[in-house]
Order: structure tokens, then sequence, then C-alpha cells
């Protein structure tokens, strides 16, 4: 019998819903050679701005961000990691590591941290300081794995965020908005745009190829409050006719999971539809007031994503610089910059840690999540890497050094995990994303950003670089 | 063993040394990225040049606006290791000068206060640290 294609999709009038990893995709005699191509590494750059309380004098000797013990033996308890304890076989923590391209290399650009730093995290590159259109960069991370692995999908990436990042020209000290605002760039003058309504993922997903699909229908479909799913009936019946017992219930279960996804989006319109008072006044109709409702409706979109194989790439922005936000949920109500700028003060720097143990606090949902999908013959999480951290070190003093960063996930065998890294003194992050984007298959990349050698990220060696040395004598 | 750590402590203290003589040679001529601690550290443009004991320069100030910054323009003088700078900012309904005091240290960073007053008053005093920017292209 003819396998099933693994581009085949389920269409509707108005929707097309690419289909999981199913075992009738598997030609019965190349079994092992369709795992294999389901094991492609997906990959997830999430940045959190205004670095961490743990990159401050006080924070540092207290262990809030980076556990205390090099190697494998490190304690998260104290640190703002501590909720990814029962991941922590599959993090790489890399500590005391720069983002020097951050930093102002003219007298302009003193004081314009925050509205440059953003660009720089996952380009590791300099901006260009206008408030025009010509803008210039570097190509960040989740582009150069894209532009190489992921053009065989239908989305080559996505990119998200979670607040207002539509502020056009200027944002302040001379930078244009882009460079606080867009964390993926396909080119050094192309930042490209983030999504921050989960409605619009989510019909990016599912009705991108749009077979039929007018904006019209799509229309209806929201006013009716009616499900893609509606649409697909006579598809999947179809399909689950040729399907054996194993890949019904697979093929239930996603669909399932599709329309769950679907329905919180709808409760979370119909709500901010309603007139009732909004936190987010200003935000669409499918953006929850709260953060972690939020944070998670896009992680399980990027789940469904990759169990769909509609994209293996996504850039995941969960905050703006200088932003005022607030997050109770957190239990602490100071706004997000003041309690940032915390005077050295060791109570405010516990409350700004508060803050980066909430933020963290949302990885392990997503994990979890991986965990839960098959994809080949083990889950979505064996073949996931997820990267975390900030362009900024301590907010207090606006710098660079020592900058909050972890990864997570083995991304199909490529990275061992497990261990806590402590970088030389000046270590500039790019050697560890240098490495990283070597493990994930550029084996032919020499240099990223400003890099000076790839840091290897399980022994925690630079490659032909006098760096190591220099760890010896200190 | 003993003997080459040994060496190489005596090594990079006199090139600490060394290198901290060199920074004060410079004087005073440069980009200063300063730090200025009002509740959190601001970073804020100095740029001085020095000729003798005369000191000119001008200081890119944060207004209330996040974002933006008034550059003022600065005249003062170097006696006995310690300057002073004063400046007004141009075109405020209440014209406001800056006065800025202080010493280059051991470290080769600039540190001392900065005073901002009006004819309403006293508008804020300031201690800040300052080191040379390092400008790239």
């Amino acid at each position: 019998m003819k396998a099933l294609s693994r581009r085949a999709v389920l269409k509707g009038a108005g929707a097309t819903v690419a289909l999981p990893f199913l075992e009738a995709m598997v030609p019965a005699r190349r079994a092992s050679a369709a795992v294999d191509t389901a094991k492609k590494t997906r990959l997830v750059c999430v940045e959190m701005v205004h670095g961490s309380a743990g990159s401050s004098a006080i924070g540092i000797k207290k262990n809030l961000w980076a556990p205390a013990a090099v190697g494998r033996d490190f304690d998260l308890a104290p640190t703002s990691l501590r909720s990814l304890t029962p991941f922590r076989d599959i993090l790489t923590i890399v500590s005391n590591t720069d983002v020097d391209p951050a930093n102002p290399f003219t007298a302009k650009e003193i004081g314009g941290d925050h509205f440059r730093s953003s660009c720089t995290f996952f380009t590791q590159a300099h901006p260009k300081q206008t408030q025009g259109g010509d803008v210039s960069c570097g190509i960040s991370l989740d582009q150069l794995y894209a532009q190489r692995f992921g053009q065989d999908t239908a989305i080559p990436s996505m990119q998200l965020c979670i607040e207002n990042v539509d502020a056009a020209g200027g944002c302040g000290n001379g930078y244009n908005c882009v460079y606080t605002d867009a964390i993926s760039w396909a080119a050094p003058n192309r930042p490209l745009p983030m999504i921050r309504d989960p409605r619009v993922v989510f019909d990016n997903l599912f009705s991108v190829l749009k077979a039929g699909g007018t904006q019209a229908e799509r229309a209806e479909r929201l006013a009716e409050d009616r499900s893609i799913l509606d649409w697909l009936l006579s598809s999947v019946a179809r399909l689950q006719k040729t399907l054996g017992p194993a890949d019904r219930s697979r093929l239930a279960d996603y669909l399932e999971h599709v329309r769950e996804i679907e329905r919180r989006i709808q409760i979370v319109e119909a709500r901010n539809r309603s007139g009732e008072l909004r936190e987010l006044p200003s935000a669409p109709a499918g953006v929850p007031d709260s953060f972690s409702e939020h944070v998670k409706l896009m992680f399980d979109l990027q789940v469904l994503a990759f169990a769909s194989d509609v994209t293996r790439v996504f850039a995941f922005k969960l905050g703006r610089d200088a932003s005022n936000r607030s997050y109770p949920e957190s239990g602490f109500k100071g706004t997000f910059h003041e309690t940032s700028h915390h005077s050295g003060r060791e109570d405010k720097i516990l409350n700004f840690a508060r803050l980066n143990t909430f933020h963290v606090g949302m990885v392990p949902y997503f994990l979890e999540k991986l965990q839960q999908t098959p994809d080949g013959d083990g889950s979505l999480l064996d073949n996931t890497l997820l990267i975390y951290g900030s362009p900024m070190g301590d907010s207090n003093l606006h710098n660079h050094k020592r900058v909050p960063f972890f990864m997570a996930g083995r991304a199909g065998g490529a990275i061992k995990g497990g261990v806590h890294l402590r970088a030389p003194n000046e270590t500039p992050l790019a050697n560890v994303m240098l490495s990283v984007l070597q493990a994930l298959g550029l084996h032919d990349l020499e240099r990223f950003g400003d890099s000076e050698a790839a840091y290897n990220v399980e022994h925690g060696q630079h490659d032909g670089s006098d760096r190591n040395q220099a760890e010896v004598l200190l | 063993m003993t003997k080459q750590l040994t060496t190489m402590i005596a090594v990079l203290a006199l090139a600490g040394s060394v290198s901290a003589q060199t920074k004060k040679a410079d004087g005073l001529t440069g980009t200063w990225n300063m730090g200025l601690q009002g509740g959190h550290v601001i970073p804020v443009a100095l740029v001085l040049t020095q000729e003798g004991e005369t000191l000119t320069g001008v200081v890119s100030m944060p207004t209330q606006k996040i974002g933006q910054t008034v550059d003022v323009p600065l005249k003062g003088t170097l006696a006995s290791g310690a300057f002073s700078l004063s400046g007004t900012v141009e075109g405020a309904k209440d014209p406001t000068t800056i006065e800025i005091t202080g010493k280059l240290n051991d470290e080769g960073m600039l540190e001392g206060r900065v005073v901002m007053s009006g004819t309403s008053g006293p508008h804020g005093d300031m201690p800040y640290t300052a080191e040379r920017l390092k400008e790239r292209k």
C-alpha cells in the first residue's frame, strides 16, 4: 500500500490543516528512513528583556540566575530557573557571557541600550543608529537555521511576541523601533514582523494554504463562532477510512487539540468583545489580558505547528524594553521597568528575581507539551532545542555583561545537556551561539556576530582559542 | 610552578600600574560613558576636550521623555587633579544650569557629582562614575 505523504493535508472550503506524523506516512521498507525524516530538529528562540536579578553583584553572590556549581551537580533551587528542575537533564546553562554588540560604540549611542538591545540578541550584531528605513543589524540565529533547514515546510519560520510592537518610526535615542521590536532578522536590512495575536497565528498555521478560503468565509466563521474543523468533516472522514486504529486515534487527538486551542482563542475574543473593562484596552481581541494565558496559547500553537510540521522554527519575544507592564500572577505587583532598575538594593533585586522566576516558569509548560506529543519514534521534546536569554545583564546598570542564558532540549542528540558551564570573563555569547549553530548542522559556519571561537556547549572549552588558558589561570 | 605564578602576578601588577598611568596621561579628552546614579544608573554621554587646564565639552542629558536627550555645551577648568564644568540648558522655560565636578581616579575613571539647578531652585544632585568609551565604527 502506498504511504501517505508527509505533506498530505485536510482540505475544507476555508481552511487547510496539515497532518501530524502518522504511521501511514512510513513506507514499510523504509521505516527507519522515514522516522529519521520526522526527526527534523525544531528550534525555538525566546528573548526576554532587561537581563536578570542574577546578573547584579548581589544576584551573582546569591545565585539568583546561575547555579553555584559548574558541571553536572548544579542546584537550581536558589535560582530563577528552579521551575526547570524536572528538565535538568536536558538543560544547558551557560553563564558569564557578554553581549558586547549591545554596547554603545559612539557618543551618540550612549543611553540607547533599551532601544538597541533586542535586535542584538539573536544576531549578536551591532545595529546602525538610524530612525529611517536604512536599518541594519545582522542575520539572526533562527534565520540562519531556517534558511538552511526550514525551506521544505509550508512556513520556513514564524515570529511571535507578547507585547505591543506596532510602533512606527523612531523609538528613542535615534533608533528605529524595529531595533526594539524585532528579534528575528532574515538579512541585515530585513527585520521580520512579529505576531502578537494568537488568532493570527492560528489562521496562519491552518489557513495559510487557503484552499478556496476567502476573507468573507473567514469573517463568516468568526461571526458564527464556527470551527475550522466544521469545514473539514468530509475530508477527515475520507482519511479516517484509510488509517489503522493507532493512526485514527492519533489523528483524533490532534484534531481535538486543534479544536481546543481554537476554542480558547474564541473564548478570549468573546470576553474581549463583551465590553468588559480590559487590562490591555488597545490589544487585539485575540490577545488575552493575562500574561500566562497569552504565553501558554502561543506555546500551544508552537506545539501544533511542530506536530503538523507546518514550520520548524519560532522566534518568541516575551517582553518589550522599558515596558511598565506588571505581572500580578507572579505574586509581585510592581511594574517591570521600575523593578528592573533596582538601585542595587537587595530587597528590590529579590523582587526582580521573582519576576525573572515567573517568566522562566512559563517554559516548563511548553516542555511538558512537547514531551507529550509523539514525533517519529520519540517525542517532540527529543527533537527540539529551546534557547532562552536576554541581551542585557544588570538592568540597573544597563550593561550587557553576564547575561542570562540557557537552553532546554537535546536537539535530536546534537546537544548533550544536563550541565552548567561558566565561561571565562568577557566571553562573547556569540561564541556559544556559533557552537549551537554548528551543532544544529551549520558545520561550515566559522563566525557568528562578534564570535571569536566556538564555545563547546558540552564541556565548556573554546575551540582553538587562548581563552581556555585564561580560564585555567583565573 | 610557584616561581612562575609569582612572576606572573608581578608582571600583571606592573601591567596594571602602567595601564593606569597611561590612562591618566591621556588627560580628560575623549568620550565618557557616565553613569548618573539617580535611583538607577542612567547612562549619559560626556564628550570632553582638554587643552592645558582648560576644558570644553558637551553632555547629553536625558529629558523627562524616555529616549530623548538634550545636548548641553560645557566649559570648565582642571586644577590640582580636580575639574569642574558648567553649562546651561538652552531653550528651557526655567533655564537650568548643570555643574559637573570630579576627578580622574587611579583606575582611569571619572568620579564626582552632577548638580542641576534652575531659577526655581535645585533640580537634582547625583553622584556619577564615568568610564572612557572605546569608540568603534
